[in-house]
């Protein structure tokens, strides 16, 4: 295939908020650009993860070249789907980099939400040409005029601007087509200059090691060259390089502007640091490319197996889902009530519930999850700082000079009529008002300052919930604040739990003690003895509940039906997850260390 | 097709893995489902019954030859809900395969309503000298609520009908109906009493997934009974029971000297049965298997030709083992420590591991040439008999 000149090349991304139809979009393009003939047509074909597929979204963020002639010259537009969710704003930010233009896109009946002028503002820092679009415009009832304004009115893009397309219906798809080629420049860099390539994204190969997506800012690469990795200093010889079409299709070198993949037998992701530079060893550049940050974890969680047996079966999974993921962190970590397990470290939570998900399709073991918290800091009397990714790590009282926790910079849109909810709900968070915008007649933007804790757990579902899923939320952390914080302990019969003590503000403490020694009392099995379930902070007891004595507990028949009935239910449950925990001699339920995540507000659903 | 039972050199030492002398035939008829019920049972549809029987006919046809055995039951569903031609053609069905030991128990399950004059000289005519009367009340609101279609007054007459031609009469009971207190429960079982049975099997009420009940108590239509009012209501049926002198036997059954209903023995104390019909589940060669439990299914494979097996599972020893005695703690009399331990390979203290001494120490089981729970065991039965059964992984 001969060379595609720089000055043919266009390379873009689609932003937008989840579901507005970025990877539908996607779809629409390779099938308009013949990449992929409607007959391997299958939708959204760049999710191709399995759990993609399941939820529906994005995420892991995917790259496509699409060669298309237009007015008689062949270009090269090449796509970077990323993924919608606030988990992995950091594949964003990466993929960005790659790009000199970005469409973005907003849902004709939607219209502007809150990730839609997140990802918008990241494209405007990273100085992309962004071309407004407004899809599904087949709907009945689309509204692309309001929709228009509503993208003015928050990113300042021109209403005229606008591109109105349907991905689904395939409707003004060669009119974007044209757009892209006309409106986003086309890359520059020489291919005679020493080798700058982005490392955007990577995934794992069983049988290839680590495939590394890059985008070449400077320079060729070629098949056989050696390369280094200038941020984690490591060497390799590229033993093939080629571009996604999107199957990986093998070519003989990369030149600037161009975006595609190379494998240079890399045992383990761990080497492959997105945002890294690659640069040849025969002629290094002189510096990396700017733009590189360690992917901050902000939520943490315990994974124990229920067995204590399979410990090392967990840590084998753990490391092969690493390996693909190289955001995911784990490290060994022991309780007295669950015994040995990890502590892991997630982007968010909807990047847990993934790694969860994952885990238990493709390990037989089962797992007990300890509530997720965020990462605290303290500062001790003696000037020390510590990270805190569990709760039990929280010194002595005597010991604390300051409790800091993260906050974020929360914006919310909704509809005006939903503002006075939304209000009360941020309110409710300890959340600080910043600001208000209205977007249009109807639609309003609202600023808060907000403890990442408030955040993350279920303010996504509360959000929903108070303006009838038609608000939408998108944050940003602003770094770590002093608050008075305290550590709550749960005592189970006198013994405390430490898979269930909890970080949380002094001032809720004693309501949130009583919703969770409530729900603990729920969760706990009677037992043939009673269980007393205690809140305390340090040795203040501000919470208990009594589990009652078992006094009866008998099967009134058991006949001969009755007995293979039973084994059928056994092995059913067998073949499904039992975790419990015996901790003294009580058992715990997995879901009781969730328990503590009730927050005991009222208008919980 | 054939099920081959030539292996007659079998290890005595096994009563699980030996010949089978019992056997079970559900029969799925009844009038209407009544709303706590979940068994498998077709009702108001007894045109299907030629075809039942048809279905019974070949999966007994299919065992290789004649066994005796000692006991049989006709359970359901409502067997006496069959016409007088159905019944015999039923036993002829059975007796093709199986002959009656003398001294054989033949019992069948009836509803008060069915036995009129007829039925019940079929019943004589085919041998049962044992009735299991599903009474459950004879509290006209309870009845009702418990959607049951008799009165007191047809209970008595058919406990008077069945005590013409059966040795033994046995009435069910429930208790621990919705609304129904502690109070109401002694005036209940008191007028059972005058009954006069033979044995008496009192059941709480359970809500069972996929009833009427579990749905309207999920529903919050109607209230589930307390642990407390549960417990003092079986309680008080296990000391008015033996006051008038039908011994517990087992966690549910009541009977007078001699009375004891042998069949559901063979089950608690680990020996196989076979068993037919839908939903019917059999214990042979050390196998448990259970039919499907949809009737229609059923019928579906018996004509294709094929065993209409829904669930088989063999249990390796120990698991075998954990089970056979944790069923048979059920028993009042337990298990004779040194025949278990000869039949299974384990003995009692070994299954039990440290709950053994724990449990006699807090006065839960007692251990000498027997092992068997106290009342207050037995009040906690299934916890006691899991810790069993989860000793292993
Ligand atoms: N009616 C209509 N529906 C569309 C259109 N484009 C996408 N959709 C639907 O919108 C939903 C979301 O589309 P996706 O393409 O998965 O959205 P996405 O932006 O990639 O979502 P994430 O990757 O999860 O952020 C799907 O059900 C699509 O079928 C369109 O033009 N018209
Ligand atoms: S009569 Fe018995 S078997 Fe038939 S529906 Fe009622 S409870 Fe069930
Ligand atoms: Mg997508």
């Amino acid at each position: 295939m001969a060379r595609t000149p720089t000055e043919n090349i266009r390379n873009f991304c689609i932003i937008a908020h989840i579901d507005h139809g970025k990877s539908t979009l996607a779809d629409r393009l390779l099938e308009h650009t013949g990449t992929i003939t409607t007959r391997e047509m299958q939708d959204q074909v760049l999710d191709d993860m399995e759990l993609e597929r399941q939820r529906g979204i994005t995420i892991k963020a995917r790259a496509v070249a699409m060669p298309v002639k237009v007015n008689g010259k062949t270009y090269e537009l090449n796509l970077i789907d990323t993924p919608g969710h606030v988990d992995f704003q950091y594949e964003v930010s990466r993929s960005l980099m790659c790009c000199e233009g970005a469409l973005l896109l907003a849902d004709a009946f939607q219209g502007v939400e809150a990730q839609t002028v997140a990802t918008g503002y990241a494209a405007i820092e990273h100085d992309l040409n962004i071309i407004p679009v407004i899809n599904k415009i087949d709907l009945q009832y689309q509204r692309a005029d309001e929709v228009a304004r509503e993208m003015e009115q928050s990113l300042g893009v021109d209403a005229d601007e606008c591109v109105r397309v349907s991905a689904k219906s395939g409707i003004n798809i060669d009119q974007l087509l044209e757009a892209i080629i006309d409106r986003i420049p086309a890359p520059t860099g020489d291919d005679k200059a020493a080798l700058q390539a982005m490392v955007f994204d990577s995934h794992y190969d069983e049988f290839r090691g680590a495939i590394t997506y890059v985008r070449i800012m400077e320079g060729t690469v070629k098949k056989g060259d050696k390369v280094q990795f200038m941020r984690s200093g490591t060497t390799h010889e590229v033993v093939e390089l080629g571009q996604f079409r999107p199957q990986q299709t093998p070519c003989g070198a990369l030149f600037p502007g161009q975006v595609g993949y190379l494998v240079c037998n890399i045992k383990s992701l761990e080497q492959v640091n997105c945002g890294d530079t690659i640069t040849t060893v025969s002629k290094p550049a002189s510096e990396p490319l700017p733009g590189y940050h360690e992917p901050k974890r902000m939520v943490y969680c315990g994974l124990y197996p229920s067995d204590g047996q399979d410990f090392k079966e967990l840590r084998e999974a753990l490391g092969k889902l690493a390996i693909n993921d190289p955001s995911f962190e784990f490290i060994p970590e022991s309780s007295d009530a669950l015994g040995f397990g990890f502590r892991c470290g997630f982007l968010g939570m909807l990047h847990m519930e993934v790694v969860q998900q994952r885990l238990e399709q493709e390990s037989d073991v089962d797992l007990v999850q300890t509530a997720p918290n965020v990462t605290y800091e303290v500062i001790t009397k003696r000037g020390e700082t510590l990270e805190i990714h569990r709760p039990q790590e929280v010194p002595d009282s005597g010991e604390i000079e300051e409790f800091r926790q993260p906050i974020v910079r929360v914006n919310l849109i909704q509809p005006e009529e939903y503002v006075g909810a939304v209000i009360k709900l941020c309110q409710e968070r300890r959340g600080i008002q910043q600001n208000t915008e209205y977007l249009s007649a109807t639609r309003v933007m609202l600023s808060y300052d907000l403890p990442l804790a408030e955040v993350i757990y279920d303010m996504h579902d509360r959000l929903k919930s108070a303006t009838r899923g038609y608000g939408t939320m998108d944050y940003d952390v602003l770094g770590y604040f002093p608050a008075d914080l305290v550590r709550m302990d749960i005592l189970v019969n006198g013994n405390r739990v430490d898979a269930l003590s909890v970080i949380c503000h002094r001032g809720d403490a004693d309501r949130r003690g009583r919703a969770v020694v409530k729900k603990l009392k729920e969760e706990i099995n009677q037992h043939m003895f009673e269980v007393a379930v205690q809140a305390a902070i340090g040795s203040r007891v501000i919470a208990r509940e009594t589990v009652r004595a078992q006094r009866k507990n008998v099967t009134a028949k058991c006949y001969g039906g009755d007995i293979s009935r039973k084994r059928k239910l056994l092995q059913k449950q067998k073949a499904g997850k039992k975790r419990m925990k015996s901790v003294g001699n009580v058992d715990i339920p997995q879901k009781a260390f969730m328990a503590i995540l009730d927050t005991g507000e009222s208008n919980k659903k | 097709m054939n099920q081959r039972f030539d292996n007659v050199d079998r290890d005595t030492f096994r009563p699980a893995l030996a010949l089978p002398r019992s056997v079970y035939v559900h029969v799925p008829f009844c009038r209407h489902r009544c709303g706590y019920c979940n068994f498998s049972v077709v009702a108001g549809r007894d045109y299907l019954v030629d075809r039942f029987l048809n279905a019974i006919e070949t999966e007994i046809g299919w065992l290789d030859r004649q066994f005796e055995i000692d006991t049989l039951f006709l359970g359901g569903g409502t067997p006496s809900h069959l016409s007088p031609a159905n019944l015999e053609r039923l036993m002829a069905a059975i007796r093709a395969r199986f002959s009656l030991a003398d001294n054989a128990e033949v019992t069948a399950e009836c509803n008060p309503n069915d036995l009129d004059e007829a039925t019940a000289s079929a019943l004589a005519a085919i041998g049962v000298n044992r009735v299991s009367l599903g009474v459950q009340s004879l509290d006209a609101a309870k009845l009702a609520s418990l959607e049951r279609d008799h009165t007191a007054d047809d209970v008595h007459r058919a406990v008077e009908r069945a005590r013409s031609f059966a040795t033994s009469v046995s009435v069910d009971l429930i208790f621990a109906a919705p609304g129904e207190t502690r109070d109401a429960w002694q005036v209940d079982l008191d007028a059972a009493l005058r009954l006069q049975t033979d044995h008496v099997s009192a059941y709480e009420l359970t809500y069972e997934k996929g009833t009427q009940f579990w749905n309207r108590l999920n529903a919050e239509a109607i209230t589930e009974a307390d642990e407390d009012t549960q417990a003092d209501m079986y309680t008080h049926a296990i000391e008015r029971l033996n006051d008038a002198g039908l011994a517990q036997y087992e966690i549910s059954s009541f009977a007078k000297e001699g009375h004891r209903c042998r069949h559901n023995e063979v089950y608690w104390n680990g020996r196989p049965y076979f068993a037919f019909g839908p939903s019917a589940a059999r214990f042979v060669d050390g196998v448990r298997e259970m039919n499907h439990l949809s009737t229609m299914k059923y019928f579906k494979q018996v004509e294709a030709g094929e065993r209409p097996i829904d669930f088989r599972e063999q249990l390796s020893p120990e698991p075998a083992a954990r089970e056979r005695l944790a069923i048979a703690l059920r028993h009042v009399d337990g298990v004779e420590c040194e025949s278990f331990e000869r039949e299974t390979g384990f003995s009692v203290a070994q299954l039990l591991g440290k709950h053994g001494p724990s449990w006699q120490q807090d006065g839960l089981l007692v251990m000498d040439d027997r092992v068997r729970l106290t009342s207050a065991g037995r009040m906690i039965y299934n916890h006691i008999s899991s810790l069993i059964e989860r000793a292993v992984a």
